[in-house]
């Protein structure tokens, strides 16, 4: 080999200088992972019970319903007060990923989008609580995106997002809609 | 202690990576909508472009020439990784407001072009500080961005309202089109300036 003495690296070396770099940073990573994914499996899940309490702050306890997956009942007093489900529907940039909060007589208590990629500053509104606010109460035939300011039953779009807007209210309608069914059929 | 304020102070002014090396704008565009958002990718930015610069300046001497590029893409994919999952476990909260940008920080070209250009020829504290001044100019500049964008568009700066309810926001500040106006004004008024500067320099004499 004469390679070595001319200080010129043969494709094997410079190939190997690569592989043992990224085989370094693999092993960090690894070694990070190890050590934080207990904890932040721990945290995420004190995150999602934080988050349902702030759906539905009457609620003494959560616990998963049975028959359907990610579902949970919150309950007060031993009795079921709220239905906390997960919803997804397309909007302007994608999926949004909702977690919505309702009643079993299925009306909406409080949404919490937990995903999005709307436009930062039009759609992203959606969270706020002034087209937030606008759920509380509400059914399903009433989860309909207006524009007309005298329709108060309704939910008025976000200026400049309305398809941010259908997709959040059209995600909400249907898990109200799929918890009446779920509390009709039981 | 003068050279290594020099290093830090180019960062800022002389080489802002915005609107001087017009480097990493489409981040510049995107993310910039408020202040608050502004303000979190440039610290992000500062953190991961020093902690790199670091990175590449230690490892300068055993990186083969040839492989350089792909080592320091490694090498920021490794510590937004790392960021990124100790963020998770101990603070989610912040992981989650950072989420979208940590990823992003990746392919970011300035953070690849200071690795290349300075901290691959340069010892470890002045690439450390030439990091920081990077990303302080990328930080600042972010934030002036954001801050007049968020005022126009919606009246407000880090979300407190400032402009009355007699403003009718300018949607278009928004949106990346404004975005786009407002830097090319940015980058013509800051070469004013600097034009001005050397000006008066050179009419000291000085250089």
């Amino acid at each position: 080999m004469a390679g070595e003495h001319n200080k010129e690296y043969s494709i094997f070396q410079i190939a190997m200088n690569l592989t043992a770099a990224c085989f370094i940073s693999g092993a960090i990573i690894a070694g990070t992972y190890f050590i934080t994914a207990p904890v932040a499996a721990e945290k995420a899940v004190m995150m999602k019970n934080d988050a349902m309490k702030a759906l539905v702050k009457d609620a003494e306890s959560f616990k998963p319903v049975k028959v359907k997956k990610e579902w949970f009942s919150a309950e007060k007093n031993g009795k079921v007060i709220a239905y906390v489900v997960p919803a997804e529907s397309k909007g302007f940039g994608g999926a949004i990923k909702m977690l919505v909060a309702v009643t079993p007589e299925g009306k909406v208590i409080d949404f919490n989008i937990l995903a999005h990629n709307e436009t930062p500053g039009l759609g992203d509104n959606a969270g706020k609580d002034a087209f937030r606010g606008q759920f509380k109460d509400k059914k399903s035939e009433d989860l309909e995106v207006v524009k007309d300011k005298s329709k108060e039953n309704n939910i008025q779009a976000m200026t400049g997002a309305t398809i941010s807007s259908k997709a959040v209210t059209k995600g909400i309608k249907e898990a109200v809609e799929q918890v009446t069914q779920f509390v009709g059929g039981k | 202690m003068r050279e290594l304020w020099n290093i830090f102070k180019k960062g800022i002014i002389a080489e802002n990576p915005i609107f001087v090396l017009a480097l990493s704008l489409c981040p510049a565009l995107a993310v910039t909508s408020t202040a608050i958002n502004s303000l979190t990718m440039g610290l992000s930015v500062l953190f991961v472009i020093t902690a790199n610069n670091t990175v590449v300046s230690i490892t300068r001497k055993v990186v083969n020439p040839k492989v350089r590029v792909p080592v320091y893409i490694t090498s920021v994919a490794t510590i937004v990784t790392v960021v990124q999952l100790v963020l998770q476990a101990y603070a989610p909260l912040l992981y989650k407001a950072l989420g979208i940008y940590l990823a992003l920080i990746v392919v970011f070209a300035i953070i690849l072009a200071r690795a290349e250009v300075f901290a691959s020829k340069n010892s470890v504290i002045p690439s450390f500080f030439d990091g920081l001044g990077m990303g302080c100019g990328f930080a600042l500049a972010l934030l002036a961005i954001g801050i007049v964008r968020e005022l126009f568009g919606t009246g407000a700066i880090f979300g407190i309202k400032v402009l009355g309810s007699w403003y009718n926001p300018a949607l278009i500040m928004i949106l990346p089109p404004g975005a786009f106006i407002l830097i090319g004004y940015m980058v013509a008024g800051f070469k004013m300036l600097t034009q001005h500067l050397e000006k008066v320099k050179l009419e000291r004499g000085e250089v």
